[in-house]
């Protein structure tokens, strides 16, 4: 089957993409570019990066920008994914959404309405689990934004690795350790299926402790 | 030992909805073991059968309603979830109508049963096809508008539930393991 991926260039849609790719053709990832970051659908602001990453995976991307405002964010996602269905003769959807109900529901809705399959890999799986699993496979992770208490700005900018895996671990009681509810995002710069990996040259933190964003000023691909 | 049974056409949709009701069933210190909707099963191995859902494009199982049809023989308990809800309301020679279901729901249950107590529950919903009326073998327990959300097979110890227990109402699945 083809099928693409709701890539948002964060470590969730990427372990999607890696294990829809095991058993699946993926023609093509998908990106919905939010206007700002009042978007509540998809995630910013690592997205500008996404062009980088498709470079790296050797995928075409499919993008369209998506205004702040619910509705007009479905009709986004619904033309780009009928873009991606007549360019790349998509079949099949695979997205992120780990425990997310208001994601996976539009999420199924719109692939019902296209006469597309949607599939949900990661859908219901302990996080903790699937962070241990991200480091397992490889995956070089940059946390690039925190928005909520306790996590500090010194969180920004570290890469996913053991410490901080038993870190969110112990504090799911108040923040959900996938972040999926934006209490965190995260930027891939290499997994298995990258050709190359990103490398961030240059980069400043900005913001304070529980509200902090990871400006990347210079970027490139290196040979793995 | 409980059978979980899996109507994914997809081994990716397994992960999905299948391996959700496999981690409450973990959870809960039971041993199961999952076998795919064409095989054809010896249930009586089983002391208890769950018939997991699938992609809502998925209706393959459809065609394989002749492997479910020694369950009228059955003598242990069966869930059926979404799709399975579908294979248990077939079997007993109920109609499904098309009823596009997503997201969300207020489901009122109104029959005493062993799985869910009277009232009201929120359920997630990811179906197309579901029930509007019963036969003289369905009995149902829980609505959301005229849907029926939850069934009991007469004399049998069989529940079909048309929304996803495992994202919003495990305590549907331990309460049918604990039975």
């Amino acid at each position: 089957m083809k099928v693409c991926v709701l890539y948002s260039g964060g470590k969730d849609s990427n372990l999607a993409l890696l294990k829809v790719s095991r058993v699946f053709n993926v023609v093509c990832l998908v990106t919905l570019i939010p206007r700002s970051e009042e978007c509540y659908l998809f995630h910013y602001p690592a997205v500008d990066l996404v062009e980088l990453q498709a470079k790296a995976l050797e995928l075409p991307l499919v993008k369209e920008l998506t205004p702040d405002e619910e509705k007009g964010g479905l009709v986004a996602l619904k033309n780009v994914l009928m873009k991606a269905k007549k360019i790349y003769g998509v079949e099949g959807v695979v997205t992120g959404a780990i425990r997310s109900i208001y994601q996976a529901s539009r999420f199924q809705k719109i692939c019902w309405d296209l006469d597309l399959w949607c599939f949900n890999p990661l859908w219901l799986k302990d996080e903790i689990s699937l962070l241990r699993e991200m480091l397992a496979e490889g995956f070089k992770v940059v946390f690039t934004r925190v928005a909520g208490y306790p996590l500090k700005k010194s969180l920004v900018g570290s890469f996913l690795d053991e410490n901080i895996v038993r870190f969110l671990e112990k504090i799911r009681q108040y923040v959900n350790p996938s972040g999926e509810g934006g209490e965190y995002e995260t930027f891939v710069l290499d997994m298995p299926l990258f050709k190359k990996k990103i490398e961030l040259l240059e980069y400043e933190v900005i913001g304070s402790d529980y509200d902090a964003t990871l400006v990347v000023k210079k970027v490139r691909l290196v040979g793995k | 030992m409980i059978l979980l049974v899996s109507t994914c056409k997809y081994m990716l949709s397994e992960e999905e909805f299948v391996e959700p009701v496999a981690a409450i069933v973990r959870e809960i210190g039971y041993r199961y073991s999952v076998r795919k909707y064409y095989e054809k099963i010896n249930f009586s191995k089983f002391e208890k059968v769950i018939i997991c859902g699938t992609a809502l494009k998925d209706f393959d199982y459809l065609k394989y309603l002749d492997n479910f049809k020694p369950l009228l023989d059955y003598s242990g308990k069966v869930l059926g979830i979404c799709a399975g809800y579908h294979i248990l309301a077939k079997i007993h020679g109920a109609s499904l109508s098309s009823i596009e279901k997503i997201g969300v729901h207020e489901v009122k249950v109104v029959k005493e049963n062993p799985l869910v107590p009277r009232g009201s529950i929120q359920a997630y919903f990811l179906h197309t096809l579901a029930l509007t009326e019963a036969n003289n073998v369905i009995e149902p327990l829980a609505f959301h508008d005229n849907e029926i959300c939850l069934f009991k097979v007469r004399k049998k110890d069989f529940y079909g539930v048309a929304f996803h227990p495992e994202v919003l109402n495990k305590n549907i699945i331990i309460r049918f393991i604990e039975l």
